[in-house]
This record gives C-alpha cells, sequence and structure tokens, in this order.
C-alpha cells in the first residue's frame, strides 16, 4: 500500500505541468471565447458573438470546406493504407521491419519539409509541370482554354494540392492501426475460406475488410481529427486558394487580436473533434459483436 | 499486383524526399529540376548565414532541453501509472495523452495567451513569448505523451520478479528503481529520448504563435517559403532529413520503431 502512494507521488510533476501549460491555457480559451471584442478590446462576459459569428455562411462554409477536405484526406488515407498493411503482414519479419522503417521515418519528418519538398514537383516550375511543358501537353492544354497561359497543371494551390500533401504526411498514421487489426486475425480463418473455394474478392469483402474494421475506424478517426486541425499543409499546399478553420483562427490572433472570435471557433473544432471521438466509440462497439 | 501497389505507394512517399536531396546540390540561384549544375554552394550558404544558424542552434538548443525533461517526466509519469492502482487511473493516463490529439493550433494559441499574460502581468514580468524557456516548457507537454507510452510500453515488458528479488535482498524503493528498473528499460528511456528531440526539434505551430523574432528552423524555412523558394530551403531540408534519418535509424536498432506503433494504436 505504501509502495502505491509512492508511486502514485511520480505522477504529479508530469500534472502539475499540464496544470500549468495544458489545463490552464484550455480554460482560459474558453472563457475568453465567452468575451466580446469591440475596438480592438476585448472585454470578458458571456457573450455568444463568437459562436454566433461560427454559424454566420462565410465561416460555416470555411467549416464545411474543412470537414470536406479532411474527408477526402481520410479517405485516400484509407486506399493507400490498405495495400501496406496487407504486404506487411504477408512479407517476412525482416521485410517488415524494413517496411515499418519506410512506414515511420517520413513521420518523424518535418511537415515543413515535406510539404516543401511537394512545391518542388507539384508547382507551376515543379518537376511534373517541366515535364508537361517538355511533352508539349501543358501547350495543348492551353490551346483548349483548359489552363491559363502562364500557369501550368493546377497540381497545387488547390484541394488537390492540400490533400495529397496532407495524405503523404498522414498516411502511416493509417497504415499502423490497420495493420495492427490484420495481425489479430487468425490466418487459419483465411486459408478455410480459401480452401472453402473463396475467391480473393469473396475473401477481402467477407473476412479481411470485416475483421479489420476496428483498426480501420481507429485510423480514420486519428487521420480526420489530426486532418482538421491541420494549419501548415493547407497553407503551403492551399497557397491563399484554400481556407480551413485552423488557418481563420490563425489570422484572427495573429493578425487581428481578436481572442474572443479565435477562441469561439477553437472551442467549436475541440467540439467537432469531441463528437467525432464519440462517433468513432460508437462505431467500435457496434463492430466488436 | 500487391508488389506492383505498393511500390507506387513508396515511390509516393520517397520520391519528393529523394527530389529534395538532389535539389539541394544546385549550383544554380534558382529551383529547378534537374539542377543544371551540381556543388554545395547552398549548404555553405546555409551554414554561414547568421538567420539560418540562429534558427538552428535555437533548435537544436531547445530539443536538447525538451528531450532530457520529457523522457523524466514522463518516464516518472510512466512508472507512476505502471506501479498504482487507484480509481481514475484510466482518466488520469487519458488526461496524460490529451496533448496528442488535442490540435496542436489550439494549444498553440492558448499557450500564446498564456504568454502575453506573463510578459505584461504586475510584479513577476517574465519574457515568455518569443523565448527559448517558454518554447521549452512548451514543447514538453506536447512530447510527454510519447514519452509515457514509449516508456510504458517497455516497462509491460519487464520482469517484475528482478524487481522484488532485489527488494527481498534488501534494497530500497529508490535504490530497486535506480539500480534494476531504469537499467532494464533502458532503450524504452532512450526511444522516448529521441522521439521528444526528433518532435521537438521539428515542432511548427505551436512554437509559430509563440515565436516573433527568435525562430527555430521549421520557422525559419516556413517564413523562406513564403517569401521565395530558395534553394537554401533544399539544403536545411536535407540536413533535418539526415538528422531525423540518423536517428530514425538508431530507435530501430533499439527496436523502439515498434512502439511508436503503439504511440499510434
Amino acid at each position: 500500500m505504501k509502495a502505491n502512494k509512492r508511486s502514485m507521488t511520480l505522477l504529479l510533476p508530469a500534472l502539475v505541468l499540464y496544470l500549468i501549460t495544458f489545463t490552464a491555457p484550455l480554460v482560459v480559451l474558453l472563457v475568453l471565447s465567452f468575451g466580446r471584442f469591440d475596438k480592438s478590446i476585448t472585454t470578458l462576459g458571456f457573450h455568444l458573438d463568437g459562436y454566433i459569428k461560427f454559424f454566420e455562411p462565410t465561416y460555416l462554409r470555411v467549416f464545411f470546406d474543412t470537414f470536406f477536405i479532411s474527408v477526402y484526406i481520410t479517405f485516400f488515407c484509407l486506399i493507400l493504407s490498405f495495400p501496406v498493411a496487407i504486404l506487411m503482414r504477408r512479407v517476412q519479419p525482416f521485410m517488415k521491419n524494413i517496411i515499418l522503417f519506410c512506414v515511420i521515418s517520413p513521420l518523424l519528418t518535418s511537415i515543413i519539409v515535406r510539404n516543401s519538398a511537394w512545391m518542388l514537383v507539384l508547382g507551376n516550375q515543379g518537376i511534373i509541370n517541366q515535364f508537361a511543358d517538355y511533352i508539349g501537353l501543358n501547350d495543348v492544354l492551353r490551346d483548349m482554354g483548359l489552363i491559363s497561359r502562364f500557369a501550368g497543371l493546377p497540381l497545387m494551390n488547390n484541394v488537390f494540392g492540400v490533400v495529397l500533401g496532407t495524405v503523404h504526411v498522414y498516411l502511416p498514421f493509417m497504415v499502423l492501426p490497420i495493420y495492427a487489426s490484420l495481425s489479430a486475425i487468425n490466418p487459419s480463418i483465411e486459408e478455410s475460406a480459401r480452401n472453402l473455394g473463396a475467391s480473393s474478392m469473396q475473401l477481402f469483402r467477407n473476412i479481411t475488410w470485416p475483421l479489420s474494421l476496428p483498426g480501420v475506424i481507429a485510423g480514420c478517426t486519428l487521420v480526420f481529427i489530426l486532418s482538421m486541425g491541420l494549419y501548415v499543409t493547407p497553407v503551403i499546399m492551399g497557397g491563399n486558394k484554400v481556407v480551413t478553420i485552423p488557418m481563420i483562427i490563425t489570422g484572427l490572433v495573429r493578425d487581428r487580436y481578436n481572442w474572443p472570435t479565435a477562441s469561439a471557433f477553437s472551442v467549436m473544432l475541440l467540439i467537432t473533434i469531441l463528437f467525432t471521438v464519440y462517433v468513432s466509440r460508437l462505431l467500435q462497439r457496434s463492430v466488436k459483436v | 499486383m500487391l508488389f506492383i501497389v505498393n511500390a507506387l505507394i513508396f515511390i509516393f512517399i520517397f520520391a519528393p524526399l529523394v527530389i529534395v536531396v538532389i535539389q539541394s546540390f544546385t549550383n544554380e540561384n534558382h529551383m529547378g529540376f534537374p539542377p543544371e549544375s551540381y556543388g554545395v554552394r547552398w549548404y555553405a550558404y546555409v551554414m554561414t548565414d547568421d538567420d539560418w544558424q540562429n534558427s538552428f542552434m535555437n533548435s537544436l538548443i531547445v530539443a536538447s532541453i525538451v528531450a532530457p525533461l520529457s523522457m523524466i517526466i514522463g518516464g516518472m509519469a510512466a512508472l507512476g501509472l505502471d506501479r498504482s492502482d487507484f480509481r481514475g487511473k484510466q482518466a488520469v493516463f487519458s488526461y496524460l495523452i490529451a496533448p496528442m490529439v488535442l490540435p496542436h493550433i489550439v494549444l498553440g494559441m492558448a499557450l500564446f495567451r498564456i504568454g502575453l499574460f506573463l510578459d505584461t502581468s504586475e510584479g513577476f514580468t517574465l519574457n515568455a513569448t518569443d523565448s527559448l524557456w517558454f518554447y521549452v516548457v512548451a514543447h514538453t507537454t506536447i512530447t510527454i505523451p510519447y514519452a509515457i507510452i514509449t516508456i510504458g510500453a517497455s516497462l509491460q515488458t519487464l520482469d517484475r520478479n528482478l524487481e522484488e528479488a532485489a527488494q527481498i535482498l534488501g534494497a530500497s524503493y529508490f535504490k530497486t528503481i535506480f539500480f534494476i528498473t531504469i537499467p532494464l528499460i533502458k532503450s524504452g528511456l532512450i526511444g522516448a529520448f529521441i522521439f521528444s528531440f526528433i518532435i521537438s526539434f521539428d515542432e511548427f505551430i505551436v512554437t509559430y504563435f509563440l515565436a516573433t523574432f527568435n525562430q527555430t528552423l521549421p520557422i525559419q524555412i516556413y517564413s523562406t517559403l513564403m517569401f521565395q523558394l530558395e534553394p537554401s530551403i533544399a539544403s536545411i531540408s536535407t540536413l533535418m532529413l539526415a538528422l531525423t534519418a540518423l536517428l530514425t535509424l538508431v530507435l530501430m536498432s533499439r527496436g523502439q520503431l515498434v512502439s511508436f506503433g503503439k504511440i499510434i494504436k
């Protein structure tokens, strides 16, 4: 019993730190979100100005843009992750480690570095456009009026660029949970299905996919949540053409010092995320028969 | 078929990084692929330029303090969670790893607010925003969850009999921790250290709120990037890639990459 108490005191440094750097800031944010911003001055109180602003058509639209971009990102991560996870399960342990290294090491690479890399590939002077110019594709498209005279293929500075850049960043967050669920499947189930004459398609639809659902749900939740809060990739890859909620929040704070509105938007973002986690829990429960 | 699809996916993952590395050795004034001539001129530039040097040093200092701090605080918390049993333990665990799922933009602006408060408060004026110590505090909060999970995973594989044996032979609680437990979870501790270092070194959005003049490397890259796509970005990116790749290899040799998988699960 005494050891138990001693061990509990080990939690103290972390809890004290969190109180100051995690809980307090969030409480401050919550309080600020009910403040009022008038002539560059913030007054506290219980006002719903910021929340009402969130539901103005302009901002609601940005919210749904952010939402759907996150859905696209999640969807494409899912499609790209499955083949990798399936391969990881099939190969020898040594190969598996190599794949694991390949999947995880980019995750430890700065987002900024990876996004600037994509600028080199997708930009107007990027590799793909240089190639398209070289083979004359861009001239043909310009003659047809499909792209403007000075631009190349529209590969970034739009939703496509943002989705692609983010998928590249968050792919590992999808691969790992799916792989974890796949590796929990008993291989003899698949073997018997095969012996009973199931085709590859049937095997995937009736065995692999349903049994991998816990991992799929976990991965989708994670990628979706992370995408909703991402700032840097939409700015770099979207080039002013894509606006997301985190960009609005950052602009309000850094350029206009409008804390109440920015805080209210943050609270709405957090509510969306908590709701996503709640839905994901319900889904997890329903697949865990 | 599966192999071809996977090959394409891995090309997707690595091609941009390879291109950055090649681009970084350009001798030209502008980005352009493939470069017309090669050289290390942009490496020389980023290594001698004051702005790049300062931001690199800032990042290095911050990450070097964050890594041990997060390892120690996170390690204590992981040990505390592993060894104690109380009501609401699961809730405490969820609370301690919450900064991982909280959008960092929200945490960043909230910490910025606290920093502004510290800057201007009467009586105990501390320069918080734009100072390295506040970056350290912020990054430590972000990295502790990773440390807790990594060290927690290695505590779970620990053979508790060894600790019991030491205690039966008369070792005190703290002696057991220092001479038995810590050496046995060394890999987990190293893992936590390296993860924290990398995450702090790469951290962007929280620092972006806090920084005005005292920039870290990711912020310096970002502001250069927004101004123009200069080859210096490719060179500095390659240096960062090399550093992370090296640290990742250390992690792999310690078998800690698997525990990163656990973080995500």
